[in-house]
């Protein structure tokens, strides 16, 4: 695959703190990685590890940071055309259709409503729910309902597609299958990716790299280039070979999550009770 | 045996629609025949319960009096037009103080207490500035239903799923696209509630502004009849209110009922 020598994705001592009422919170902490151009790469760590505050940095929602990140050359300093975001939580809007939903990025751009709409008919098939356009979200399931998120910000020809945990709220079974579609359609579309996870066995599954965090402050531990063969077929998820990465990076974890799991409850217990 | 015990759940959904009438019919018939025993019984002075044979020609006479009709439009009028203006009014300040944290923490106090105080209060205020005519009763109106609707706004706004608005700042919506396509859509509810609730105070305080100073309206009319000791045209007069605040209630309630997208 034809890359450009630069990656498209630069994220570069990137430093991150919040203040609370206990003091400076460090939330990430010389976050350096990047991404090239058709690559798919997770991040993974703990809960706690601040990958959504990355999430929000990368996609422009959250500034007051320190160190670089850039897209192409250009640093970002808000939502940028170039990013396109699916959100962890349940994001479609109630009251429009499946088409109308798929159509907003192109609607606030200002494409006339029949181009918009026919456009959004083509994102729609990609995620396979031709037929559906009509429906609105309350008559859908979850995963329906995140299929359709991820339409919409495909309708946005981002360069880059950042997504946080989009299956998190789903079934097992329904991520595997529903990461496989979209596998499919970053093949198809040479997707730059970028995927944030807690799900060792979806970031393997997917992943051209994968970014191991520690827990808070959040840092790079190690970056794992998975070396398996495209495409990544759903039995390839027995292999050994894929046992073999998800037990290194499991082993890398399973030490942030214990030291995140002790820090919650010396927290809870250092904290007074209720009066 | 198959009877009504063992009947099935719609049969018995019916019975039950059934018994419920019968109730509600029980309840008026209960009401009519106590008024018609008080009236005839001479207990109160003459005509302060009107007897219901009186009250029906009064209703009739009402219903084809031009006078009725002139002043129930000119009732109308001021509501209607209390309404869009406190209800404009107060769609706008809810909207800047659900938009911005500085101002509802500066503003909104204000508004919650003032919400709650009698507005007719302020009446000979009122007509000091605008005036004996419409002007007064249109401005107690507007000043009664502004602070609802703006409370329901300013609530509404900052009930808004934060993804959603996250979203439309993902795709580069700017402020006003923002407020178009996803705070007023997802405000619809709470907006409806609030003109609800809006209408019925604009009438309520148009009418009592209309009974201490007017000399149109029902409002007026009521006053007039009462003085004049009227007592049947009277009572129409209050059933005619009566319906008119269902029926105002019954038209918001449908514009307000389940919308297309949800359960």
């Amino acid at each position: 695959m034809a890359q450009s020598s630069e990656p498209l994705l630069v994220v570069d001592d990137l430093v991150k703190e919040f203040r609370t009422p206990e003091g400076s919170l460090t939330a990430l902490e010389r976050i350096a990685f990047s991404v090239r151009e058709g690559e798919f790469v997770s991040v993974i760590g703990p809960s706690g590890c601040g990958k959504s505050t990355l999430f929000n940095i990368i996609g422009g929602l959250i500034g007051g940071f320190h160190g670089q990140v850039t897209i192409a050359g250009a640093p970002v300093s808000g939502p940028h055309a170039a990013i396109g975001m699916v959100f962890q939580e349940e994001s479609t809007f109630p009251w429009r259709t499946v088409v109308e939903n798929v159509a907003f990025p192109l609607e606030i751009q200002g494409m006339p409503k029949a181009k918009r709409l026919a456009r959004a008919r083509h994102f729609i098939a990609l995620v396979g729910l031709e037929g559906f356009e009509q429906r609105y979200p309350f008559e859908l399931s979850g995963g329906m309902r995140q299929r359709v998120a991820i339409a919409r910000t495909l309708a946005f020809e981002p360069k880059i597609l950042l997504m946080d945990e989009p299956f998190g709220a789903l079934d097992e079974q329904t991520r595997l299958l529903l990461g496989d579609k979209v596998l499919q359609i970053q093949q198809e579309l040479k997707q730059t990716t970028l995927l944030i996870t807690h799900s060792i066995a979806e970031a393997v599954q997917l992943s051209d790299r994968v970014v191991v965090m520690t827990y808070r402050p959040g840092r790079v531990k190690r970056i794992v280039d998975v070396d398996l063969p495209r495409p990544r077929t759903l039995d390839l998820v027995g292999s050994e070979a894929f046992g073999r990465y998800t037990a290194e990076i499991w082993n890398d974890l399973r030490e942030e999550t214990s030291r995140g799991m002790r820090e919650a409850e010396a927290r809870v217990r250092g904290a007074p009770g209720p009066r | 045996m198959a009877d009504a015990l063992s009947g099935s759940p719609a049969a018995a959904v019916q019975t039950k629609a059934g018994a419920v009438l019968l109730v509600r019919a029980g309840i008026v018939a209960a009401v009519l025949i106590a008024w018609q025993a008080i009236a005839a019984s001479g207990l109160l002075y003459r005509d302060v319960v009107p007897s219901l044979p009186a009250l029906a020609r009064a209703l009739l006479q009402l219903a084809v009096d031009p006078v009725f009709y002139s002043n129930l439009a000119v009732t109308l009028g001021e509501a209607a037009l209390a309404l869009a203006i406190g209800g404009l009014s107060g769609f706008a300040v809810g909207l800047l103080l659900g938009a911005s944290r500085f101002l509802a923490g500066a503003y909104e106090p204000f508004v919650y207490y003032l919400g709650p105080t009698p507005k007719i209060i302020f009446f000979p205020v009122m007509i000091m500035w605008f005036g004996v005519g419409a002007g007064s009763k249109v401005a107690m109106g507007a000043l009664s239903c502004f602070f609802p609707i703006a409370i329901s706004v300013a609530a509404g706004m900052r009930e808004v799923d934060a993804v959603l608005i996250r979203v439309g700042r993902s795709f580069r919506a700017t402020p006003l696209q923002l407020l178009t396509t996803i705070y007023l859509p997802a405000m619809r509810r709470p907006i409806v509630n609030g003109v609800r609730l809006g209408l019925g105070v604009a009438i309520i305080g148009t009418l009592l502004a209309e009974t201490k100073l007017s000399n149109r309206g029902l409002g007026y009319l009521v006053i007039q009849t009462y003085t004049t000791f009227n007592m049947p045209r009277m009572y129409a007069l209050l059933i005619a209110v009566f319906v008119l605040a269902i029926g105002a209630n019954a038209l918001m309630g449908r514009l307000a009922g389940p919308l297309r997208f949800e359960r």
